[in-house]
């Protein structure tokens, strides 16, 4: 039965001064010792016996952990420490990243948003992540430090499993770089909780769109599902009705049938299988017709 | 295992303080500064019955490492009044009747004192997003939202 | 704000709605809850170790390693304190002895330096278990096929109003039988039976549940607890133990919320029992939230039939509620709420033929204790649905419906007890009027369904017939008073309301009262609990009745001095007057030292303390056959709610636009802390409707946090909540007060329920009504595809 810890249990505090030093570190003491942020996920889990560390790293000193930098050749890169908050009020992500900062402000509270990061919550690869879809919509690219220097691992291959990653004892996540979005794009993020805001989801839907002359609909859509699938699911499906057809109401319903036959989610403590089938039929159509409002203009 | 030796200002004094690692920030407050006034209700960083100003921002103290703080500026309920004078919001929550049980009340305190210097005017569904992460099971929240509109004309 | 009465005298302190007197403390965060006590160096911590298994036959403990671990001070299990306790049926004991009977149960305990090593310390504790098969469902526990969870329980000792079935799982069985439902079905024109089943909640007080204790060199004990029962506690621990209630202090500091959850004895015999094994160590304990949630006290499940039916009119005939009570592992506290269900489960209806089986039920879940409304949410959920469809069968307006059927001062209840003057059909008509009942709205989009909802509420204090209160008035040299009192300021404002009366009684300004607290069992008077709403009207009598004393004793003197009579004198803003001659003094003059006599020979009067106390005394025990007696309860609190609210038809969720609630507490002695709790009520009522369930699946929570256990936030009351209060007094009750504390949470669920059926003809078997349920339900209905 859960009979968790009252505080924390006992575990040594490290706080590395380089990225060297920090992967350096996690590899040797790979299975005892995890990088964290903000803490928000890593303590809760530590109290209930989870996880058992001995060792929690730090990694919000590092080179570039509290950088937000936007460069219109490359994108938007931000590091490992910027929370929640400080995404959803930074200037360059609402202009360029509207949809991203939507979904940071839809994460529980104010105070969890001061202390939650964006790449903590890709890193511990919650099925119920809000932000990742967009992050995947975006078709964000990590840069990551491990034992063997820097790499670079799209987000759409990067998930597993559920709460599972193609991370290796020694990697730390460093920055995530976000391509500058195509001319014209729209997304939205609907999000269905228990409480009016601020819950984890039972179910997030991820709708960006943008014109796409290849596409014989003229548009490109990502469509990208949080709490209906062991990792965040893009429902290739219903962004394939959006590209072949002429976009219509019907067509729109169409793909929205589309998200809801591609998952099979689970009943879970938050939601049952069937309601999330609907929910993700409902949600998706919703945000594809407020998306099309905006992106038909 | 080794204490980690930090300094932090809380409430405008400049503390000197050797933590065990993993203690948490309210731990922190609460037993090596004796400041009771921020409380622990689930230490999951849900309630916000233990919230505090970070470095100017609210946060969960439960969820923050005493060790993580070297160098950090903290404000508990304790700092809000001045020389005795409390704040446009401790005063408006007086007003209209916004405590019961005052469990909740310092986390409210520090969340709306905080939503108030960065948005002086905001709406009913701003505080109410704002305090979103403050839980209060005597009040209904409705006189809290009130005293966070009066001191926001005062 | 909504706007507060005028009281006809706008100096006195009755009916002011005058700011809190412990709110300073409270906004500065100097306000001392147990947690806060500073005990210095000298202080251990205790933890728990718990069952895993919801019933199994505790075979063997072995807690020496534990014992062996360094820093660890004592470690003990049930068999080192075998004797039962409990409030009403005496069915448990401090730690599981023999059995455990539900998940989390404790089985050891330990205390040591350090939670990290108290931890430690638990998992070197070696439980043997054997396990049972278990029980989850009241109807099948209560059934012949069932397991016995207690097969003890025959010599178990009970009051004479419980009655328990030795041999079987029920706890107790309350009936009622008055009339004939039977013969009265017959005559019906329209009849409506339905099932309910209404999930275990938990009470969410925002502080846990702590206590510390500590038993000096001589044997004497202080516990510190967040408690709503000092001087219960003080009562059920010391006799457990074998040792006299006053050798047991228990003091209670400010309470972060209780909600029922801090009432009888639950956590806090356990440091009690650690501290005998480690004299001169303060041991302290606090639940983990989720310990909160599952291991010590929650709101119990019911499941229900309930068959009403009315003439062509109508009007109520007959009622027949069979309530099945989810009890758990323990029903010591749960026995009164059934038998409180039982006794008011014709809810506020005026109803002739009446029969109810009100059965509490022992099963393998978490144990059901005292939770604000006592029974009467569950009971009402069912109850004040199957009215609603009543009314809509016979072709009656709801509203019309409960004017028409609503008890009125005069009617035989349930129990044969006649029902005293009440405001029920002004509150009824408030609400309507909020709600606009009788204006059907469009909903504000297609995607939307309106609907509107009502329902109707009663409670009284559910407490034995002789629980009393008492009080001490005395005044110190500079002329200010301070009051002693037993029960307890966990949110509600009883320091606050308190005082009020005390100035009022005396003659004194509110300012200048202070309450003595923390409530000390050593020096504080006796108050039974703080609960059952029953405070405002008990203590308040009590306290009425030590500042009258006070006042008389002051008058007499002082006319003794004047030559004058006391009932040409007053005390106005603690300066004695005579409306006779002009003469003043002030009560600093004689509060303490009294007066010199004239040519100096001498004085008289001296320290001015003034006492009182009360009781009920006129409660009767009812028939165990037919629930029949002359007064089966002092009074009842009665009210109505209403809400108007969407559903949104592509997700199920609600949006509630506006909602109304009225009761009638016979005089509002702070108009402010009235509203407040009918505003906190509603709302913890609304977020039991829609939000609240611990999941059990086997006898496990499966969401023992709040990230999925919801409770209302900020986001879930944006809409305006009207609180008109009637008043018809209550004729014992201090200026005419009743209680209110309880009754706001109590008809909500019911009201949700109506409202989800005006808007979709969908009855939903029970709460919570979620999104997912409501949206389900209607995809099933053909509503939506």
């Amino acid at each position: 039965m859960i009979n968790p810890h009252p505080g924390l249990p006992e575990l040594e505090y490290v706080k590395p001064t380089s990225l060297e030093e920090a992967s350096k570190f996690l590899a040797d003491h790979a299975g005892e010792s995890r990088p964290f942020a903000g803490g928000t996920d890593c303590f809760v889990r530590l109290r209930d016996g989870a996880w058992k560390l001995n060792y929690l790293v730090d990694v919000k000193g590092l080179d570039g952990a509290k950088s937000i930098a936007f460069d219109p050749g490359k994108g938007l890169t931000f590091g490992a420490a910027v929370t929640m908050n400080q995404i959803a009020n930074n200037p360059d992500v609402n202009k360029y990243y509207p949809l991203l900062a939507l979904a940071a402000n839809s994460v529980a509270s104010y105070q969890l948003r001061n202390r939650a990061t964006i790449i903590g919550n890709i890193c511990n690869a919650s099925p119920a992540g809000d932000t990742i879809g967009a992050c995947m919509a975006f078709d964000g690219v990590l840069n990551i430090h491990g034992v063997s220097g820097m790499r670079q691992i799209p987000l759409k291959s990067f998930f597993t499993g559920p709460g599972k990653t193609v991370l290796q004892p020694g990697d730390i996540v460093v920055s995530i770089t976000l391509p500058v979005p195509p001319v014209g794009s729209y997304g939205v993020y609907k999000k269905l909780g228990r409480n009016a805001i601020s819950d984890i989801s039972i179910l997030g839907v991820t709708v960006y769109g943008y014109p796409c002359k290849e596409n014989a609909s003229g548009y490109q859509f990502k469509v990208v599902l949080a709490s209906v699938a062991p990792v965040p699911f893009e429902s290739v499906k219903a962004e394939a009705v959006l590209a072949e057809k002429k976009l219509s109401d019907a067509v729109f319903a169409e793909a929205a049938q589309a998200a809801m036959d591609s998952i099979t989610p689970i009943d879970d403590v938050r939601g049952s299988a069937r309601y999330r089938k609907y929910m993700v039929r409902n949600l998706t159509h919703e945000a594809l017709t407020e998306i099309w409002s905006k992106l038909s203009k | 295992m080794a204490l980690q030796h930090i300094t932090i200002t809380v409430n405008d004094l400049v503390e000197t303080v050797d933590v065990p690692q993993n203690m948490t920030l309210l731990t922190m407050l609460r037993e090596k500064l004796s400041l009771t006034g921020t409380k622990n209700g689930c230490t999951a960083g849900e309630c916000g019955a233990c919230t505090v100003l970070m470095n100017g921002e609210p946060v969960n103290s439960c969820m923050v490492l005493a060790a993580e703080c070297d160098g950090a500026t903290i404000v508990t309920v304790e700092g809000l009044a001045k020389n005795g004078k409390l704040n446009k919001v401790q005063e408006a929550i007086i007003k209209t009747g916004g405590v019961q049980c005052g469990f909740c009340t310092p986390g409210m305190l520090i969340s709306a004192t905080a939503l108030l210097e960065r948005n002086p005017q905001p709406t009913e569904k701003e505080i109410r997003a704002a305090l979103v992460g403050n839980l209060c099971r005597c009040t209904g929240y409705f006189r809290i939202v009130e005293a966070v509109k009066e001191a926001a004309k005062m | 704000m909504a706007n507060v009465k005028k009281n006809e005298n706008p100096t006195s302190p009755i009916g002011a709605s005058l700011p809190r007197n412990d709110v300073y403390e409270k906004v500065t965060g100097t306000a001392v809850y147990t947690d806060d006590i500073q005990f210095g160096g000298k202080l251990l911590y205790a933890r728990v170790k718990r069952s895993p298994y919801p019933h199994a036959l505790v075979k063997k403990v072995d807690v020496s390693k534990a014992r062996a671990l360094p820093g660890v001070k004592a470690v003990i299990t049930g068999a080192d304190f075998p004797n039962k306790i409990g409030l009403y049926l005496k069915d448990k004991t401090i730690l599981a002895t023999d059995r455990v009977r539900f998940i989390g149960e404790g089985v050891a305990a330990v205390a040591a330096i350090s939670n990290e090593i108290a931890m430690k310390a638990l998992e070197l504790i070696d439980v043997e278990y054997e396990e049972l098969e278990p029980v989850f469902d009241p109807e099948f526990g209560a059934s012949k096929e069932a397991p016995l969870i207690h097969p003890d329980l025959g010599t178990y000792s009970w009051p004479n109003f419980i009655f328990p079935e030795p041999g079987t799982n029920i706890s107790n069985h309350f009936k009622i039988k008055k009339g004939n439902v039977e013969e009265a079905f017959k005559e019906c024109a329209y009849v409506v039976e339905r099932r309910f089943k209404v999930p275990h909640i938990q009470h969410v007080p925002i502080e846990p549940h702590i206590a510390i204790a500590m038993q000096d060199e001589k044997g004497k004990i202080t516990l510190w607890a967040s408690s709503q029962s000092p001087f219960a506690q003080r009562a059920l621990i010391a006799e457990s133990l074998d040792i006299s209630p006053t050798d047991l202090r228990v003091i209670a500091p400010f309470v972060g919320g209780g909600f029922g959850s801090k009432a009888g004895v639950t956590m806090e015999a356990i440091p009690v029992a650690l501290a005998t094994k480690c004299k001169g160590w303060p041991v302290k304990f606090v639940l983990t939230r989720e310990e909160e949630f599952f291991t010590n006290f929650v709101r119990q499940g019911l499941s229900s039939i309930v068959k009403a039916g009315c003439d062509k009119n109508g009007r109520v005939l007959a009622l027949k509620n069979t309530m099945y009570f989810d009890g758990g592992g323990s029903c010591e506290y749960g026995v009164n709420v059934t038998r409180a269900a039982g006794y008011s489960s014709s809810g506020p209806y005026d109803i002739e033929n009446v029969q109810t089986d009100s059965i509490c039920v022992y099963t393998n879940h978490p144990i059901g204790g005292a939770y604000r409304g006592f029974g009467m949410s569950e009971l009402h959920t069912g109850l004040d649905q199957v009215m609603d469809e009543l009314a809509e069968k016979a072709g009656v307006d709801k509203v019309e419906f409960l004017k028409l059927n609503g008890v009125k001062g005069g009617d035989i209840l349930d129990t044969g007890m006649t029902m005293h003057p009440n405001g029920l059909v002004q509150c009824i008509e408030n609400v309507a009027k909020s709600l606009n009942w009788n204006e059907v709205k469009k909903p504000s989009s297609d995607r939307k369904l309106r609907g509107k909802g009502i329902a109707i509420a009663w409670k009284a204090p559910a407490m034995p017939p002789n629980a009393g209160s008492s009080a001490w008035v005395e005044c110190a040299e500079d002329g200010k008073v301070t009051v002693g009192l037993g029960g307890q300021e966990i949110g509600q404002g009883t320091f606050t309301v308190m005082a009020q009366m005390a100035a009022a009684a005396l003659g004194v300004k509110y300012e200048d009262v202070r309450i003595a607290g923390p409530v000390d069992t050593q020096y504080s008077p006796y108050e039974w609990q703080t609960v059952a709403s029953r405070l405002t009207w008990s203590m308040g009598n009590a306290i009425r009745a030590a500042a009258l004393d006070a006042r008389r004793q002051i008058l007499d003197v002082v006319a003794q001095a004047w030559h004058e009579k006391p009932e040409d004198l007053d005390i106005v803003n603690g300066i004695v007057v005579s409306y006779k001659s002009e003469n003043e003094t002030t009560l600093k003059n004689i509060a303490i030292y009294g007066i010199a006599k004239e040519n100096n020979e001498g004085w008289i009067g001296g320290p001015i303390i003034g006492r009182g106390s009360f009781m009920p005394t006129y409660v009767t025990n009812l028939d165990p056959e037919t629930g029949q007696g002359p007064r089966s309860v002092v009074h009842y609190t009665v009210g109505c709610e209403g809400l108007d609210m969407e559903i949104d038809k592509e997700t199920g969720a609600i949006t509630i636009i506006k909602a109304a609630a009225s009761f009638d507490v016979g005089h509002a002695i702070n108009p402010t802390l009235v509203k407040a709790q009918i505003e906190g009520g509603f709302v913890q009522g609304l977020s039991s409707a829609m939000f609240e369930e611990i999941r059990l699946r086997k006898g496990v929570m499966t969401n023992p946090s709040f990230m999925d256990y919801r409770i209302a936030t900020t986001a879930d009351t944006d809409f305006p909540l009207e609180t008109p209060y009637v008043e018809v007094p209550q004729d014992d009750g201090p200026w005419g007060a009743r209680g209110i504390g309880e009754h706001p949470m109590v008809p909500t669920i019911a009201v949700m329920g109506n409202a989800i059926y005006d808007a979709t003809k969908i009855r939903l078997p029970g709460p919570p009504y979620s999104s997912e349920k409501i949206y389900l339900a209607m995809l099933d209905e053909g509503l939506v595809k």
